[in-house]
């Protein structure tokens, strides 16, 4: 393991531990930062380690947005009690190879880890109001049929490759089982948040780990985003229609999808 | 970072071609076509990861059945007057969003290649590109060359059809061979080997079009086959350039007639220096271009899983 790359804190208190990894670019529906937070906050996820920025991010000088600095952190937490090891990361700018596979030497030769998980939401063309499904990508069949029964739903694609998608084949060339969880968001909810994808997502790692979380809390931010959308659809017959198209399986043309998710978002954002 | 060898052919001092993309492609289409026509064998590969992100990745029913990179491959042939090795790169290795190779990782990989040409025992590197140059597009491009020796300007002058990069004025005797197919032939020059580069010519007002030039990669094609004593079928390249010819007459013909009238005075002079279209001109077409193929390709952008 390259040291160079690491400023640790601690050591990780961790047996055999599952690595959660999520990338807060380009986040869906806010669902990666949502869930790490989640997980970190209930779980008493505790920041052991990070990858150092040099070489993988632009430094020269400082971004910020909405009069906030933002700094590039890539950043490891042990749950101790769940045996869980969570990774947050922007996704880096350069060097993409030699990130990855320092993140998993960490991950690997320092925590032990036994699984691989990356969390990201994939954009659907579904109403809110549909059920929401978790798109599935494994890079071991043996680990595939390990997790059949949790209700994933297997995902054939082909195309460019999303960051997780090459820390999934890094793994694989390592005989770690991994899995890429896409819950799917509705687009016009994807420059929001998306508390049903949040939820479901959660609920699976509640599952799969048996985390024992209350997600109860979760139900009133889905039943305020519920109102405040049927309320809009009251107000404004033409969002109403479109609502309506998507739920009975119909399509929109582009401009409409654009003022649609204009108009949610203008709602949601208050 | 690392080199894989396929096989260890015993070779008598082979020259290196090589060819990445640029500017209409005109060598990557020049070389790929001469070692498909050579019928050369696979030699490596560079190891991609270090150079270039995936560029496709294919999942089936769940499974990820594997990631795509770009390739970096020889080749090799042995021939009556010489043996040959090819490197032919899908991609430049870049840093940041430029297009062709800089840096610490275009020197790296320049070495690689280098690496594998002299364990062979090369003594002789050529590149391939394009030179972009004030002609009319229905005029035969000229192949201009840059060499590493005055020994060598003797050499290239008496291949066909060939020109010194000297010839073409409005340089004042300067310039940079971006890229690869540059910076191959500095590093090579340091090691002591011979450099040639050849370079197609390709009209100006067509360097930013996002289609292959191959009616350049033939004038190429036509030295090599000469240097190397080969007779080579054009068939394939020549309905390439049919085709393209097609879409660049298609483009002309949507040009003002003044600015036709004065780009047309191309076809009756050997260029010098750049002459027959205004400033003025080239920027008309630029845009023209420009909005010719925005049209055409816009049909969204894909998401990435």
């Amino acid at each position: 393991m390259e040291k160079n790359l690491f400023e640790i804190y601690q050591s990780p208190q961790l047996r055999n531990p599952s690595l959660i990894v999520a990338w807060q670019t380009r986040d869906v529906g806010k669902l990666s930062v949502k869930i790490i937070h989640f997980l970190n906050e209930k779980l008493g996820g505790q920041k052991i380690a990070e990858i150092k920025p040099s070489g993988f991010f632009p430094l020269g000088g400082a971004a910020f947005k909405d009069n906030l600095l933002r700094v590039p952190e890539s950043k490891f937490s042990a749950c101790q009690k769940s045996d869980l090891l969570i990774f947050q990361s922007e996704e880096p700018k350069y060097e993409w190879y030699n990130f990855l596979n320092g993140l998993l030497d960490f991950a690997q030769h320092y925590c032990h880890i036994k699984e691989l998980y990356t969390v990201s939401g994939t954009v659907s063309l579904t109403a809110h109001t549909a059920p929401r499904r978790i798109l599935a990508v494994y890079n071991q069949p043996e680990f595939q049929k390990m997790l059949q029964g949790y209700g994933l739903e297997d995902m054939t694609w082909e195309g460019p490759p999303a960051i997780s998608s090459y820390l999934l084949w890094l793994a694989k060339r390592r005989d770690i089982p991994g899995i890429s969880l896409w819950p799917e968001i509705p687009f016009y909810l994807a420059a929001g948040e998306d508390p049903v994808a949040t939820k479901l997502t959660l609920s699976f790692l509640d599952s799969r780990f048996s985390l024992g979380l209350d997600l109860g809390e979760l139900d009133s931010d889905i039943g305020n985003q519920n109102e405040k959308i049927a309320q809009l659809r009251e107000e404004d017959a033409e969002i109403n229609e479109y609502i309506n198209r998507l739920e009975s399986g119909l399509s929109l043309n582009e401009e409409e999808q654009v003022r649609l998710a204009r108009a949610v978002y203008e709602l949601l954002k208050e | 970072m690392g080199i894989r060898l396929f096989k260890e052919p015993e070779l008598e001092k082979p020259d290196l071609i090589c060819g990445w993309p640029g500017i209409g492609n005109i060598g990557l289409i020049a070389v790929d076509t001469l070692k498909g026509v050579l019928k050369a064998e696979e030699l490596g590969e560079i190891e991609p990861w270090d150079f270039f992100y995936p560029k496709k990745v294919s999942i089936k029913n769940g499974l990820l059945e594997g990631l795509e990179f770009p390739t970096s491959k020889f080749y090799y042939q042995r021939l009556e007057k010489r043996d040959l090795i090819f490197f032919i790169g899908e991609e430049q290795p870049t840093e940041g969003e430029r297009m062709y190779a800089t840096g610490e990782k275009a020197y790296q990989m320049a070495n690689l290649v280098l690496d594998v040409a002299e364990r062979f025992g090369c003594q002789r590197v050529y590149t391939s590109g394009a030179c972009v140059s004030p002609i009319h597009h229905t005029v035969k491009p000229r192949v201009v060359s840059v060499v590493s020796s005055e020994k060598l300007v003797e050499e290239v002058i008496r291949y066909q059809n060939t020109i010194l990069i000297s010839e073409i004025g409005g340089r004042e005797g300067e310039g940079v061979i971006t890229g690869l197919n540059g910076l191959l032939l500095a590093v090579a020059k340091k090691r002591g080997l011979e450099g040639i580069c050849l370079m197609g010519e390709i009209p100006d007002w067509l360097s930013g079009s996002p289609f292959p030039y191959p009616k350049a990669s033939k004038s190429v094609l036509e030295v090599f086959a000469d240097i190397l004593g080969i007779r080579v079928d054009f068939g394939f390249l020549g309905k390439m350039v049919a085709q393209i010819e097609e879409i660049v007459e298609r483009l002309y013909e949507g040009f003002p007639p003044e600015i036709k009238e004065r780009y047309d005075e191309r076809k009756f002079v050997v260029q010098a220096k750049p002459r027959g279209i205004t400033e003025e001109d080239a920027k008309w077409i630029k845009e023209h271009i420009d909005e010719f193929f925005k049209k055409r390709g816009e049909q969204g952008g894909e998401k990435s899983v």
